[in-house]
């Protein structure tokens, strides 16, 4: 049956195969326009969409023409289908004929995340202001088991105490069997996603992480002296943290206890990290408001082109978008005495008016822009009086009709921004969420019209938090570490390099890009000029620098003259680097794509790298340039090969190596620029400085920020987007803020 | 719409098995599967301080006994009834009288050495094993003919806002104590709160369907189409919810609870009746096989002043045995409870089962405990240990009086009755004669 079907299609394309553009113009185009742009008055809609071809013929043959469906043949529908997938209707074809338009887009899982947390945080003061960082908890302790009688109050850096059988400070009288301390204030969160708080000690111990009480240990019981809870938490954002410890016998008291030692200690392991004593940079002493925290997962966004992307929309997001519509109601309903500031005393007739006040301002700062009164009647009103007097009715309805509307939901979308536009634009470009009310009130008094004003709104805004673990997060994809790679190496060659090290050397790269980011310069060049490296005891060990065992980071001139910034970070080469070797392939794929910008085919097939046991005579550079050297590979391997070669002075966890096998390594490569210069450099720190001041570095970089802030195409915003701001980029003395600001600034008022 | 349609649904919707959770947490897709063989439940209720013994247990043992004055509401049941006298506590260790009573109850373990302090005793923590109910959920869950939808609920009432030895009867593992859920709300929102939010999203549909209509109009064509998606998602949660509603009529009704009941002490008797209607429910709807029902706590100081008595329970447990206003006090106080576990044997006795097999009671083997023998004593022997209902197939209508046997024999029981033949439960030198022999 399916043989006779060929034959019947073969021969029927052999005889009259149906001209699908002259029958479309027969067909269509009377409604539909010549490129099916729409004719006014028949068919307004253009003719796009995602159906693939057989589909597509399928639907014209079954509805079209208007006036006499069912009348062209599957082979004259398909033809038709053909023509117009290719000529206009497809993506694809779209891309082709109109390549530059921004789409259409839904917030994002992490803008999703932070705008709700923002929403909910906005009915409270002072949600997420970073004071005082890095100094560390505020330390309480008192003469008793109860938590009075306060004797001394300090900032404890950390929470690590081994108290022995002393009273807990020097200074203060202290009860000889029972003393108690409580360790507060706030902490940062470097990145979304899995925080375990492991809190150990052998006394009565109960652990608050944004106000929920995650470790209650009041119960000491066995030989149980460590306590964990994990807690997913949206990156950027500042939690309060209560750590409460009471040395004592707990319940009746009616008999002396012997003296007993008594230890406590606050850990966690963030995300990419080990377990440690929270580090002091990640911990203030001020207290801050809780913040609501969805803890729905969503599906994953796509990030095919390189940067998160929210343009499509699927069964699971939308079920997952009710879950966390149902969570943030919950949550509102819990808290809506103190987020509506109703007194537990007001009586009805008061409460009401209040709710109703509150409501406004909850779908009004969820949809970025003043509320209309025809949205209030339907949003506030209406629901307030289907409620018929529940308050938790009422409250339900407003929060899951808010949370689903897509004027939550949606990105701006206009092609002519107004001022709430621009602000809503502007404050998802760097935070990743909804405007402040400085901003929307910017937006309101009229004052985001030029891109001066634009700007100054742009530069205040990098400085919060948020925008910091926006900007970290971009330098991490940058350097393509954004993904998680395994850092395990061979135990035997490379004793000593655990998790441990590993952790602490995506810390050491960590501070340094705070550091070049958050320097008056933000100098670019930095980045890959730096003859410093961050270090502790645990890295100067296995790197072989002069620290004590316990120290903690410091920055230290690491090999003189051999390393250069984050190019030599040993986190990036180890990771850019096999269980045992180098790896000159992927060290050279990164700096070429990565931070050059060239377009690299993939290989057409997966190969495996040669078995250096295989050619044991070879250094890894020659196995490489044998492997690469046939006539297919050298397309890309000829700008691929060199630039991963001067890297070679490094071994597979990125330490300092003069030979490999007992032969002095080679550490020369090059590169054609685009316009043509011949570059050679040997080693890393010529090749550091070759990128550090080479004009397709910084449109690439320029390029990618782009991307990574906006998530749209560059192209989109004028032919010449990108090398204007390569251009602006140059001017400001290639700062990474002021770029950041000008990338933003620029796109919030296009 | 069945179990297995609505897999195959997500299926060919092309919803992973990782997502299926998120799809609107339906109930039916939680619906519990039916099987061929009888249902069996387990409820253990909890009140605290010892017993009035003169006043509770029958003088007699065998078939041909009379109820005394604390177990008078019960005599509807007598027959369903089974008395277990010389029951013992000997599980000895660290912790006081209190502690090791409510923390040994149900696991037949020791309690860890901790940091709570009791009395004059040694310092105590938690249990060091699970408990018998737990055991018993953990068999119940590993088997989908047994599998439901909580596996085991825990509920209380007026249990002290307060985790330690005294305030936690089941234990989820060595370390583990489980929470009793008291709030009759709280415990109505873990039942039922996910019907009721889909009951307010479906109520908000129409004013969101006009939104995206709204929001569609504004865009451009090739915008819109996202929005259009969007939309269609918003269409179809919209039939899977309704035809979720229909599923769930055919079931049984939301029970109703009395608005605005506070938790406080003289609100006992109204909260007591919304949880017994909460356990009945559950175990009609199949949410559960196993519960748990703890009133107040071990050393609970609760005033009955609705019967008059305003001294604390635990403070009148004390006075000994020749006060006897004292001693009348503590019989109305047990009687009260004894009256509770009449109600609930009432409303589960006059409750069918959904699929004939007669009613909740038929299928239902509650056991009525405490964590001492007497109070003034602080005896962990003649634990007043009472069975009611049927399920696991013990005979009943009998009173039998046991000799010093430790209660750890009549956990294991307890596991077997639901067919889980444990070798030992807790302290393995006090199961080496096994189960009870004669409830059967």
């Amino acid at each position: 049956m399916r043989y006779f079907a060929f034959l019947l299609l073969a021969s029927s394309v052999a005889l009259a195969a149906p001209d699908g553009p002259k029958l479309y113009k027969e067909q269509c185009a009377r409604c539909h326009g010549d490129a099916g742009q729409g004719v006014k008055k028949k068919y307004d809609d253009p003719l796009v969409g995602e159906l693939a071809v057989p589909q597509l013929a399928e639907q014209v043959r079954k509805t079209m023409p208007d006036d006499k469906p069912e009348s062209l043949t599957k082979e004259e529908s398909t033809a038709i289908a053909e023509f117009m997938h290719a000529a206009f209707y497809s993506p694809a074809a779209r891309e082709k004929n109109n390549p530059v338009r921004t789409d259409l887009a839904r917030l994002t899982i992490n803008q999703y995340r932070q705008a709700a947390a923002d929403l909910v945080g906005s009915f409270r003061l002072g949600t997420n202001k970073w004071t005082d960082g890095g100094k560390g908890l505020k330390g309480e302790y008192f003469g008793n088991r109860n938590y009075n009688n306060r004797q001394k109050e300090r900032t404890d850096p950390t929470v690590a105490f081994d108290f022995k059988t002393d009273p807990p400070t020097s200074d203060g009288k202290y009860d000889e069997h029972e003393f108690s301390a409580r360790w507060s204030g706030s902490f940062l969160t470097p990145e979304s996603g899995d925080y375990t708080f492991v809190v150990k000690s052998d006394q009565a111990v109960k652990l608050s992480v944004n106000g929920d009480v995650v470790v209650n240990a009041l119960v000491k019981s066995g030989n149980q002296t460590e306590y964990t809870a994990t807690v997913p938490l949206t990156g950027g954002r500042v939690y309060p943290i209560r750590l409460e410890f009471s040395k004592a016998l707990q319940g009746v008291k009616d008999k002396k206890p012997k003296p007993v030692a008594a230890f406590v200690r606050l850990e966690w392991k963030r995300p990419h990290g080990a377990t440690e004593p929270i580090p002091a940079r990640y911990l203030s002493p001020n207290g801050v408001p809780e913040q609501f925290v969805v803890g729905t997962p969503f599906p994953p966004d796509d990030k095919s082109l390189g940067w998160e992307r929210g343009t499509r929309v699927s069964k699971e997001w939308d079920a997952a978008v009710t879950e966390a519509a149902l969570e943030m109601a919950a949550y509102v309903i819990k808290f809506h005495e103190q987020l509506a500031g109703i007194n537990p005393k007001d009586p009805a007739d008061k409460r009401g008016p209040k709710l109703k006040e509150f409501a406004a301002k909850f779908v009004e700062r969820a949809f970025r822009r003043p509320l209309t009164d025809e949205l209030k009647a339907v949003f506030v009103e209406k629901q307030f009086t289907a409620a018929n007097g529940d308050t938790e009715l009422f409250l339900k309805r407003v929060v899951l009709l808010t949370a689903k509307s897509p004027r939550f939901l949606m990105r701006e979308a206009s092609d002519k921004p107004d001022a709430f536009d621009v602000a809503a634009k502007l404050s998802f470009a760097l935070w990743d969420s909804s405007p402040d009310a400085e901003l929307l009130k910017a937006a309101a008094d009229g004052k985001l019209k030029t891109k001066d004003e634009v700007r100054k709104q742009a530069e205040r805004m990098l400085t919060d938090p948020r925008a910091e673990a926006k900007v970290r997060g971009f330098l991490l994809h940058w350097l393509r570490l954004d993904v998680d790679r395994d850092l395990g190496k061979n135990d035997k060659l490379f004793p000593g390099f655990d998790a441990a090290v590993v952790a602490d050397l995506r810390t050491s790269l960590e501070m340094f890009l705070d550091e070049v980011v958050g320097s008056k310069s933000s100098d670019f060049r930095q980045l890959l000029k730096s003859d410093e490296v961050y270090l502790n005891g645990r890295l100067a060990k296995v790197y072989g620098a002069d620290l004590p065992a316990d120290a903690p980071f410091t920055k230290v001139k690491l090999d003189t003259g051999k390393r250069a910034g984050v190019l030599t970070h040993p986190y990036l080469l180890s990771s850019f680097a096999y269980t045992d070797h180098s790896s000159p392939i992927h060290r050279g794929v990164f700096v070429a794509k990565g931070l050059l910008g060239v377009g690299l085919k993939p290989p057409q097939e997966a190969f495996s790298p040669f078995a250096a046991s295989a050619h044991p005579t070879l250094s890894t550079r020659e196995r490489v340039a044998l492997q690469t050297k046939g006539a297919n590979c050298q397309s890309c391997h000829t700008v691929i090969n060199p630039l991963g070669f001067p890297l070679e002075g490094f071994d597979a966890i990125g330490k300092v190596r003069a030979k490999e096998n007992d032969k002095p390594v080679d550490t020369t490569g090059g590169y054609l620029t685009r316009s043509g210069a011949e570059k050679t450099f040997t080693g890393p720190v010529e090749l550091a400085n070759f990128i550090a001041d080479s004009p397709e570095a910084h449109a690439a970089f320029a390029e990618q920020l782009f991307h990574h802030l906006i998530q749209q195409p560059v192209r989109a915003f004028g032919p010449n987007r990108a090398e204007e701001l390569r251009d602006s980029f140059t001017k400001s003395g290639y700062s990474i803020r002021a770029l950041a600001a000008d990338i933003a600034a620029g796109a919030a008022l296009k | 719409m069945s179990f297995a349609s609505r897999r195959q649904f997500l299926r060919t919707a092309g919803v992973s098995a990782a997502a299926l959770p998120f799809v609107l947490n339906l109930q039916s897709i939680a619906a519990p599967a039916t099987s061929a063989k009888k249902k069996q439940r387990l409820l253990v209720m909890f009140s605290p301080n010892g017993t009035v013994p003169w006043d509770y247990w029958p003088d007699k043992s065998g078939k041909d006994f009379e109820l005394k004055a604390i177990t008078q509401s019960l005599k509807p049941f007598q027959d369903r009834m089974l008395f277990l006298k010389g029951l013992s506590n000997r599980v000895k260790g660290d912790g006081d009288g209190h502690m090791r009573g409510i923390g040994c109850m149900l696991t037949g373990d020791i309690l860890l050495p901790g940091n709570i302090q009791g009395g004059s005793d040694t310092p105590a923590g938690w249990c060091s094993n699970l408990s018998i109910d737990q055991e018993i959920k953990n068999h119940l869950q590993a088997k989908d003919e047994t599998k439901t939808r909580f596996g085991s609920l825990e509920f209380g009432v007026m249990v002290p806002d307060r985790a330690d030895t005294w305030t936690r009867m089941s234990y989820a593992g060595p370390n583990k104590p489980l929470t009793p859920t008291d709030n009759p709300y709280q415990m109505f929102k873990k039942l039922y709160g996910r019907k009721k939010d889909n009951e307010v999203l479906a109520s908000v549909l129409d004013d969101l369907n006009a939104d995206l209509k709204a929001v569609s109009g504004k865009v451009s064509a090739t915008d819109r189409q996202l929005i259009e998606q969007h939309a269609t998602f918003v269409r179809e949660m919209e039939a899977e919810l309704k035809a979720d509603a229909k599923v769930k009529d055919m079931g049984h009704k939301v029970p109703e609870l009395e608005a605005g009941v506070r938790e406080e002490n003289d609100n006992m008797p109204k909260i007591s009746k919304m949880q017994i209607e909460l356990i009945v429910n559950s175990f009609l709807a199949d949410f559960t096989r196993v519960a748990t029902f703890q009133y107040v706590n071990s050393v609970g100081d609760e005033k009955m002043r609705w019967l008059g008595i305003e001294e604390g329970h635990h403070t009148l447990s004390h006075e000994g045995n020749d006060n006897k206003k004292a001693q009348e006090k503590l019989t109305k106080i047990n009687t009260w409870y004894a009256e509770q576990l009449a109600y609930l044997c009432k409303r589960l006795a006059e409750t069918p089962e959904p699929d004939g097999s007669g009613s909740l009671l038929d299928n239902t083997t509650i056991v009525w405990t405490n964590e001492l023998g007497q109070g003034n004593s602080h005896t962990h022997d003649n634990v007043p240990w009472l069975v009611v209902g049927g399920g696991l197939g013990f005979k009943t209508g009998r009173s039998l009086a046991y000799k010093n046997v430790p209660h750890n024999r009549l956990l294991m029981s307890l596991a077997h009755g639901f067919g889980h033949e444990v070798k030992s439960f807790g302290k393995k030198d006090l199961c080496k004669d096994g189960p009870l022999t004669d409830l059967t």
